[in-house]
């Protein structure tokens, strides 16, 4: 008889830490949750962890199903391209649309890189880009840290120029278009911002 | 340091709460929200949480609206 959490009536993040504290200990047992985002949550951390899903539906409730899958019929690792990952950042924001939300963006993917695996190998940071590297960027303690933990920071020393920004440098290392142009050349993957 | 997080019902409140945080002079920082609190709640308002009780008076005699807070 699998173990039975029962979560309903918690509010979010409760019934995901009653679930990850359950499979611990547990290969097998049920959630009982009384809301679709709860439902979700839990299913997703779950199948991040190895488990199976099976979602029962029982009036009001849901029940979730959960059985710790063996490493043989977990899928096979997606094929990693070999080299260096390198993020190539050349703008003050993430991509096209409000520049308040472009912001936003780029702030949360900076801060959230230190929080997620793999590390990338290298940041670049070219044309608008280098202004997140000076003095008063708001993602200055982000790159810092990410720089402690051995991600390579370069920035294009000719946009520095341009801006009037050369002194202002508070993290990483400026760098030309050789440089630059090799760590693309030489990368695995390049994800662009 | 122990941290909470304030999270919204938008990513403009977010926005409001950090410019009235800053003014404010509490050390606050826009993050993602993390993922163990929801999946779309977006942007929350990091916050070490000593200020907790501070920050939340502030941000309501500012009339901002939250969505709730977190220890993190």
């Amino acid at each position: 008889m699998p173990k039975v959490i029962d979560a309903r009536g918690l509010s979010c993040p409760q019934p995901v830490v009653l679930a990850r504290k359950a499979m611990a200990e547990a290969d097998e047992l049920t959630v009982i949750v009384d809301n679709p985002t709860a439902r979700d949550n839990v299913s997703r951390m779950a199948q991040k962890e190895g488990f199976k899903v099976e979602v029962e539906e029982r009036g009001e409730d849901i029940y979730l199903h959960l059985r710790r899958e063996e490493k043989a019929e977990t899928l096979p690792l997606r094929s990693a391209p070999s080299g260096p990952t390198v993020v190539f950042i050349p703008a003050y924001g993430v991509g096209r649309g409000p520049e308040e939300l472009q912001e936003i963006l780029i702030r949360g993917f900076l801060h959230t890189l230190n929080e997620v695996e793999p590390l990338p190998d290298t940041l670049i940071f070219i044309n608008t880009g280098v202004k997140l590297t000076v003095e008063g960027s708001p993602v200055l303690e982000d790159l810092k840290a990410l720089e402690e933990k051995g991600v390579g920071i370069l920035i294009c020393g000719t946009c520095l120029n341009y801006f009037g920004l050369t002194d202002k440098v508070a993290v990483g290392s400026v760098s030309n278009m050789y440089s630059i142009a090799e760590k693309l050349l030489g990368a695995g993957k390049i994800i662009s911002l | 340091m122990e941290y909470g997080v304030v999270v919204f019902y938008s990513t403009s409140w977010a926005l409001k709460a950090e410019k009235v945080a800053k003014e404010g002079g509490f050390e606050v920082k826009l993050i993602p929200t993390p993922r163990q609190i929801s999946s779309d709640c977006g942007t929350a308002l990091r916050f070490r949480w000593e200020d907790r009780e501070a920050l939340l008076d502030l941000l309501e005699s500012k009339g901002v609206r939250i969505e709730g807070v977190h220890k993190i």
